[in-house]
């Protein structure tokens, strides 16, 4: 079974591997993928509260939380070995966490994740990043 | 974490610096809780972390800022420990060499400050990534590529001053940098080269100056605090071509590093040739249990067994041409027939033109991952990895010679072998992986015995590590032991003379100040 997933999940990874868009001919290579071409950080001062949840978690956690990444590689795997579908490695489908948790797992680390500083994210930017992941209130 | 103040600091005192840090940057960017000092932690320690525990941390937005919290240090005789991201995993990630330490986080001076397509570089402060400056020269479009190590997470400036390693022409990191600005201990600010003289348009493009030059001397080092540097870019190329050839015997690393070499160091051969070991391979296909279920290490008939299985060398070598198409096929045939003499086997040839898509996944194109991280599930758990990283001349001979010595003080310790080597011109950097759960005590004794043992019998024999992880920067430093360890003392002299106090970073690689040389024996690992 677990060779099964560990295969599913290099599937996925070679799918994830394929999301760029292929350009026409001539027209210059596609976008990278998304973790490698992250949004830039939303404008504003990074202690203010309220700021964009999305964007802030695209910025800031995407390099390993997009389509592609670590996080989401490892994710992916994870959740499919507890019967979820592959899509729940990307922590914005989720629907099992809870603001709070989002906030522990950020500040404490889970597994191969390091604790983040609050110079990685600010507590007001996590905030707008909890209440953006954390669907199960 | 508790708190563990710095060396002959009160409470009282710590708090009055705090306050005063907190005057120049603000008090939101003074971290001084348990949580703040967790997240300073090494998460990949090699047993507690408690080991090398930070005080505190104060993150400066500008030079100005860092000018200010060094003078402030130096007033409080609070030590600092710069660092650029903080993401030096494997070698202590943030936490300081000295306990108490107040980490200098300038993760927040992150601001792309040129980028020349012309002369192909960039200026860069320490807080920009990889993935930032990668992005950034997308936005740009500009025609330059990066070169990034396996951990892109990390700060540009930052792997350059420890010494880190890519897989492109432009691989050896700490030679791309070219003109640095540097706060000095006691909050002096220097600019290194051409950049000495205001208004100099050669500061990133000539890589020396007038008079002595110091941009390395700032590299692995505590002589101050960098802020700014500018970091030579590859111009992106017009075509490029992988020849992936499988090499089936370990012993046979001997005549592919005599073949390669001389490529190399000609120049025919541009990039720094990555050659790792199968199980670089395998972790990619699953965790270590689904392929050997015994805390032993996987004997060497099951290792036969999994190549035979998975259609793998012992060695992969995967040389990328970069360029004209033209060149690339005239250098490629060249390579082709000098493998040849040793392997049959032609190599897969894997072409690149420009526009073509570029894999996410490939460190030798300049793309930036964390995927590489993801060996660190190899054995599951709370995993984490330390590398034994000796330098060694690039010729077949030496090559086997460290690679038997490895493997035999690993395997006396029954645990995986793991090795890679990476040619880099006249010299070959050779890293024994070595990963284990955090969670297991007997595995981490065993990682640092292990350690200890590769270190001295490799210094034994001539070769020493060229980085390494906190709790072994003394043990390394001991083994450069010509004239009764000259290096070590003249760093010293230059260290005390430049920062009286030892504030910044005491003990980095192993270089202690005098106001804080009695804390060398602690934080061994």
């Amino acid at each position: 079974m677990k060779r099964l997933v560990t295969i599913l999940a290099l599937v996925l990874l070679a799918a994830c591997k394929q999301e760029a868009p292929t350009a026409p001919a001539g027209k210059g290579p596609p976008p990278p993928p998304p973790y490698q071409m992250r949004a830039e950080a939303p404008a504003g001062d990074r202690l203010a509260a309220g700021r964009d949840g999305k964007a802030l978690f695209e910025n800031h956690c995407g390099s390993c939380h997009l389509a592609g990444g670590m996080g989401t590689n490892l994710l992916t795997k994870q959740q499919m070995m507890a019967g979820q579908p592959p899509e729940k490695g990307l922590l914005a489908n989720r629907t099992d966490m809870s603001p709070d948790y989002v906030k522990a797992v950020v500040r404490q680390g889970k597994m191969a994740m390091p604790p983040q500083t609050r110079v990685d994210i600010t507590d007001a930017e996590l905030d707008s990043v909890a209440s953006y992941l954390g669907k199960a209130k | 974490m508790k708190l563990t103040l710095p060396p002959r600091i009160s409470p009282q005192q710590f708090d009055v610096a705090l306050q005063a840090f907190a005057g120049v940057v603000g008090k939101d960017w003074v971290m001084s809780t348990d949580a703040d000092r967790d997240a300073y932690a090494d998460v990949y320690a090699p047993g507690s972390a408690e080991q090398w525990p930070a005080s505190a941390a104060v993150a400066p937005a500008s030079a100005e800022e860092v000018q200010a919290i060094v003078r402030l240090a130096n007033q409080h005789k609070t030590p600092l420990w710069p660092v650029a991201r903080g993401k030096n995993l494997g070698y202590g990630t943030a936490a300081p060499r000295m306990a108490g330490s107040v980490v200098l986080d300038l993760g927040r001076m992150n601001k792309v400050l040129e980028l020349d397509p012309k002369l192909a570089y960039c200026v860069v402060e320490p807080g920009v990534g990889f993935f930032d400056l990668y992005e950034h020269i997308q936005r740009e479009k500009a025609p330059l590529w990066l070169s990034v190590p396996g951990n892109a997470w990390g700060s540009v400036i930052g792997n350059a001053l420890e010494h880190g390693i890519g897989y492109t022409p432009y691989g050896l990191h700490a030679r791309n940098l070219c003109g640095i600005e540097a706060v000095l201990p006691d909050g002096d600010i220097v600019r290194t080269g051409m950049g000495a003289m205001k208004g100099n348009a050669s500061w990133h493009l000539f890589p020396m100056g007038y008079g002595p030059t110091w941009d390395l001397a700032f590299t692995q080092s505590n002589f101050g605090v960098v802020t700014r540097a500018g970091i030579w870019l590859q111009p992106a190329p017009e075509a490029s071509l992988e020849l992936v050839f499988d090499i089936p015997e370990a012993e046979d690393i001997r005549w592919v590093v005599d073949t390669i070499t001389p490529m190399k160091i000609s120049g025919l051969i541009e990039q720094n040739v990555f050659i790792p070991s199968w199980l670089g391979k395998m972790v990619l296909l699953g965790q270590r249990k689904d392929f050997w279920d015994k805390p032993s290490a996987i004997p060497d008939w099951r290792v036969q067994e999994l190549l035979k299985e998975h259609k793998l060398g012992y060695w992969q070598v995967a040389l990328r041409l970069y360029g004209e198409e033209s060149v690339i096929k005239a250098k490629a045939e060249i390579i082709k027939a000098a493998m040849k003499k040793n392997l049959d086997v032609p190599p897969q040839e894997n072409w690149w033109r420009t526009g073509d898509p570029i894999s996410a996944f490939d460190i030798t194109m300049g793309i930036p991952s964390a995927v590489p991280l993801q060996l660190s599930d190899w054995i599951g758990g709370r995993g984490a990895h330390m590398g034994f990283s000796p330098v060694v001349p690039a010729t077949g001979a030496h090559v086997l010679d460290q690679m038997k010595r490895s493997r035999r003080i690993i395997d006396s310790f029954d645990v995986d072998f793991y090795a890679s080597f990476t040619i880099n011109g006249r010299f070959a950097n050779n890293v024994n992986l070595l990963i284990f759960d955090r969670d297991q005590p007997q595995q981490i004794a065993t990682m640092k015995k292990l350690f200890n043992a590769l270190i001295d019998e490799s210094a034994k024999a001539g070769y020493a590590e060229y980085r390494t992880h906190l709790g072994w920067m003394d043990r390394v430093m001991d083994t450069f032991d010509f004239n009764d360890h000259a290096l070590r003392r003249f760093n010293e002299k230059v260290k005390d003379a430049l920062d009286p106090n030892g504030i910044i970073a005491p003990g980095k690689q192993g270089v202690w100040p005098a106001a804080f040389r009695d804390q060398a024996k602690e934080g061994r690992a």
